[in-house]
């Protein structure tokens, strides 16, 4: 018997098997059977096993036990160990030579035997692995499933396996990785949840193969983050390269998408497996919105900054037990009149911290997100600035509203409204007095709830601000659904616009946005007085910012409230009146009361995708507001606003268009004509070329109604550029938007005659053109206003094409309007055009005692010296086939 | 002792190297071990003082290691006793105990 387990442990990656076993030689056998596989560890009766097995139950694999033994026999071994839950899991094969106790021992938990005199080594081994295989899957999957989307593991189960692959790989240095997809949200919001599935499919399943290559394994945590954890590399590049590959050319090809990689290397197997990843997803926040660097790597300065990290925590309560924490009040200025007038104050945390001296809200409050503190410090801040409002309006007869943070976190606190009405009651300020910020990510999340939260807040009197406004697109959405009092723009947001080369586009779009939900907006970070001429022409109504103070201890602020204090003597002004901060003056060109969250969710869907222009559009007397949400090179001008949308952006669009669809724009982008297309579709769209920066360029102009049924006065127009898409789509010859076919009857549709159109016009151009001929045939008795399809004469529509199909068989047919093919021949066809169009016209005569012909058509043979393009001879063929109608 | 020795005593020496996954050293370093059992004293002195449990025990594991070490000469009476003993059978186990007795020593001879 060898005492010493501590060197049996599996250093090298074998599992450890205990044979338990009073004859030397059956255990020599053994030995010799399984040492090259296992590390083995022997005893030789009952007692020492289960003693050896109590001392090792989380790194034995296996116990093979002999029945027959001095001391303890092997029937006792199993019973306790099966009535030991802390021994219970370990799998136990028995070894016996006799029959009758194989089945005893198998039905009192044994989960195999192993006959004397032993069977061939191969049997022994099969035998053995198999247990083991099993025992570890049934142990793993008892507790865990795995992720539905990719399949993968989900983290419990990883977790899990971490600890079991660390109890078998002791020696082996291991890395911790975590690596996410920068801007998830926005492929979910552009491409749709089953488009992103699909992506995370891809990656999990590349991710999958890498950690087979390299003997580790992978998880997908939540939304887009996985987990691996492998045998330390070096090469993270290639890794983090090779994972990329999932991503397809179109996804990648969007700039602001791409994988991030944080790494945990050589981890320290002391610490929980969940505390490793932690590191590694620390190590990945570093490189989070860093355009340079995708891999972050958990070094010594992570490692301290997570040990301060430590030490915040350890001293929260008894900062808050000593009132460490002072809140500064940052003054909000309204911008509007011509001296700045002091509107509110944003209460601000500090921490004096004794031995750390002042530490700025940046170090704490992330950090108390992520662990929960924040609702502490935030119900202590909340208590401290209600107080201060309280105090000042004691003094001084007058105060202005303070607005203080509220965390995502404590939005899910189910309470949180009934706290901040103790909080407000207990000071006795009224509800108008306090302002509460709520930062935009508290929004992305469980909308529905937040809502809910926010509209019980502003029943209740408080007012609502959303903060850090402007970072995301997704936010976008959101604020057309939400009831706030006031935009606050995220910081870093002014910072950008103001700073190197100076773009304030998107700032006035928001501007924009946010006049029409006649909601003000406040600029935060505000620091010269450039920017704040700017913002003020821009429209911003209020700013914040070192430009007028910094935050300050209470006292000081004082004086800012007693300044204000003398104006209002002068110029009383009601706080209580007007929406948000202050009053607002109306630049609406639509009605004022009209908020449409409907509109907002159109045009911030729209400015997340490639637009050159969005127009918002009364119907009723053709005003406009333009968006351009994004700078590009090469567009043509978006007008901000007008009172003659059809005629300015049809004079736009002409100035820019391709000469060839000049007549496709003029005849079909009208008034009428896209009303009628939206009443009859809901939808309309063209797509021609622009001829921008001197090389044609496919884009497509599409117009829907609002859903809103109260504002059916609107149109929403957007173009896009999707000259990618045609040309790629053409090249295939497999794109639905040009190449496509007819829903209805499958035949052709128009935009792929219009590509066809156009290859003959260059060769016609080239004088290089076949002879052909163009039918034009109309099904009679359908108005070609007729809905494409789902309509009353989808089976007219139907049955004249089928007859259309039939004579020109060997010829393609398109289907370019509800009521109308048209047949483009050429070689056979066209020598034999006469002959079809009386087979046509036959049909037709064949159909008079059947209400008479379903079909009528025109031809026209192109001629050389006169047609320089399709669309004259199309044209003669038209008019032919509307003759043909009338005389029918 | 070689392995024509074990196989001249009637050992079946196919099954028993099998066992040792063909290594013959091993295979006689562990018959080399049976010369020395401790177990065929104590099944004789259990027989003798009528302690058939430890005789059972004692005969039982005798036979597990005879039967993988494939010496059937030998295994083939403890076999026998061992199941008479399973029943705590009370008879003379005398003539077995000679059989045995006498395989043994012509194990050792070898």
């Amino acid at each position: 018997m060898l005492k010493s387990h501590e060197k049996f442990h599996s250093a090298n990656g074998k599992r450890l098997i205990l044979v338990v076993d009073d004859e030397y030689v059956d255990r020599e056998l053994l030995r010799n059977v399984l040492q090259d596989d296992y590390e083995l560890i022997f005893a030789e009766n009952g007692e020492e096993a289960l003693g050896t097995m109590r001392e090792l139950n989380e790194t034995l694999s296996l116990v093979l036990l002999d029945l027959m033994m001095p001391v303890l026999n092997g029937m006792d071994v199993l019973r306790k160990a099966k009535t030991d839950p802390t021994i219970s899991h370990l799998p136990i094969i028995v070894i016996t030579s006799d029959q009758d106790a194989e089945i005893e021992s198998l039905t009192m938990g044994a989960i195999d035997f192993i006959p004397k005199p032993y069977p061939q080594a191969g049997v022994i081994r099969a035998r053995v692995r198999r247990t083991i295989e099993l025992a570890e899957d049934r142990q793993i999957i008892s507790f865990t499933e795995r992720d539905v989307i990719t399949g993968l593991y989900n983290r419990e189960y990883f977790y899990k396996y971490v600890e079991q692959y660390d109890r078998h790989h002791r020696d082996v240095e291991m890395d911790a990785m975590v690596i996410d997809i920068n801007h998830f949200r926005l492929i979910n919001e552009r491409l749709g949840s089953v488009h992103a599935d699909s992506i995370l499919r891809r990656i999990g399943e590349t991710l999958r193969e890498m950690m087979q290559d390299a003997g580790g394994f992978v998880c997908r945590k939540e939304a887009d983050t996985f987990m691996l954890y492998c045998p330390h590399g070096e090469s993270y590049e290639a890794l983090l390269d090779r994972a990329s590959i999932a991503l397809s050319e179109e996804e990648s090809d969007d700039s602001r998408v791409w994988l991030r990689m944080g790494v945990y290397a050589n981890v320290d197997k002391g610490l929980v497996v969940e505390r490793r990843f932690d590191r590694a997803k620390m190590a990945a926040d570093t490189v989070q919105g860093s355009f340079t660097r995708r891999i972050g790597l958990y070094d010594d300065k992570m490692h301290e900054q997570e040990l301060y990290s430590e030490q915040l925590i350890a001293d929260f309560p008894n900062a808050i037990k000593e009132r460490q924490f002072q809140v500064y009040y940052q003054p909000k200025f309204d911008i509007g009149p011509e001296v700045p007038a002091l509107a509110s104050a944003e209460a601000l945390v500090r921490w004096a911290h004794p031995e750390l001296g002042m530490i700025t809200p940046n170090d704490f409050i992330p950090l108390f997100e992520n662990n929960g503190l924040i609702q502490k410090l935030d119900t202590y801040v909340w208590r401290e600035a209600t107080r201060q409002v309280g105090e000042w309006r004691e003094r001084f007869g007058f105060t202005v509203p303070v607005s203080v943070n509220v965390s995502r976190i404590d939005m899910h606190d189910p309470h949180l409204v009934e706290t901040v009405l103790e909080i407000i009651e207990e000071s006795g300020i009224d509800p108008y007095e306090l302002l509460l910020e709520i930062t935009e990510s508290a929004y992305t999340q469980d909308s529905e709830q937040i809502i809910e939260m926010v509209e019980r807040f502003r029943s209740l009197g408080l007012r609502v601000e959303m903060d850090d406004f402007g970072t995301g697109y997704s936010s976008l959405n959101m604020i057309s659904t939400l009831p706030i009092d006031a935009l606050k723009l995220d910081m870093q947001f002014i910072r950008n616009a103001f700073s190197g080369r100076r773009d304030t586009r998107m700032l006035e779009i928001i501007i924009d946005i946010a006049e029409y939900l006649s909601v003000p907006v406040i600029a935060e970070g505000v620091e010269t007085e450039d920017q704040l001429v700017a913002l003020k022409e821009m429209g911003c109504d209020f700013v914040q910012g070192y430009y007028f103070s910094q935050p300050v201890p209470a006292e000081q602020f004082e004086a800012f409230l007693l300044e204000r204090k003398k104006t209002i003597d002068v110029l009383p002004i009601d706080w209580r009146g007007g929406r948000g901060e202050g009053r607002r003056k109306e630049r609406l060109p639509f009605s004022k009361e009209r908020r449409s969250s409907v509109l907002f969710g159109s045009v911030t869907r729209a400015l997340a995708a490639d637009y050159f222009g969005i127009y918002y559009v009364n119907i009723e007397d053709d005003r406009f507001i333009g968006y351009k949400p994004s700078e590009r090179r090469n567009d043509f001008d978006v007008e901000r606003r007008g009172d003659d949308f059809f005629g300015l952006l049809r004079e736009t669009m002409m100035s820019v268009i391709h000469p060839d669809d000049a007549p496709l724009l003029l005849s079909r982008f009208t008034k009428d004509n896209v009303l009628s297309k939206l009443g009859r579709d809901g939808s309309f769209d063209l797509t021609f070329r622009l001829v921008l920066d001197g090389s044609p360029t496919y884009v497509t102009m599409k117009a829907t109604q609002m859903e809103d049924e109260a504002d059916r006065s609107h149109i929403v127009v957007g173009i896009s550029n999707v000259d990618e898409q045609v040309r790629e789509g053409r090249e295939r010859g497999k794109s639905m938007l040009v190449a496509g076919r007819d829903e209805l009857t499958s035949v052709k549709n128009g935009q792929a005659f219009h590509i066809v159109e156009e290859e003959l016009d260059g060769a016609i151009c080239e004088g290089s053109a076949e002879p052909f001929a163009v039918a034009v045939c109309d099904v009679v008795g359908v108005p070609d206003d007729a809905p494409m399809a789902g309509g009353a004469d989808d089976q007219r529509i139907k049955d004249g094409c089928a007859i259309v199909c039939v004579v020109f068989k060997h010829s393609p047919v398109f289907r370019v309007a509800a009521n109308r093919f048209v047949v483009l021949l050429k070689g056979g066809d066209y020598d034999s055009r006469i002959a079809l169009m009386e087979r046509l016209v036959e049909d037709g005569e064949s159909r008079k005692s059947n209400g008479g012909a379903l079909i009528v058509g025109g031809l026209a043979t192109y001629r050389p010296d006169d047609d320089a393009e399709v669309s004259s001879v199309f044209a003669r063929a038209r008019d032919a086939a509307l003759e043909a109608g009338r005389t029918r | 002792m070689k392995l024509e020795d074990l196989i001249a005593y009637g050992a079946d020496v196919d099954s028993g190297l099998a066992r040792c996954m063909g290594n013959e050293a091993l295979y006689l370093r562990l018959v080399e071990t049976v010369k020395g059992d401790d177990g065929f004293a104590q099944l004789e002195e259990a027989l003798r003082d009528g302690r058939l449990d430890d005789a059972f025990e004692a005969a039982h594991a005798l036979k597990g290691v005879l039967s993988n070490l494939a010496l059937a000469p030998l295994a083939k009476p403890v076999d026998v006793i061992t199941e008479l003993l399973r029943g705590r059978k009370v008879m003379d186990y005398a003539g077995l105990l000679a059989e045995i007795e006498r395989e043994l020593t012509r194990l050792r001879a070898l």
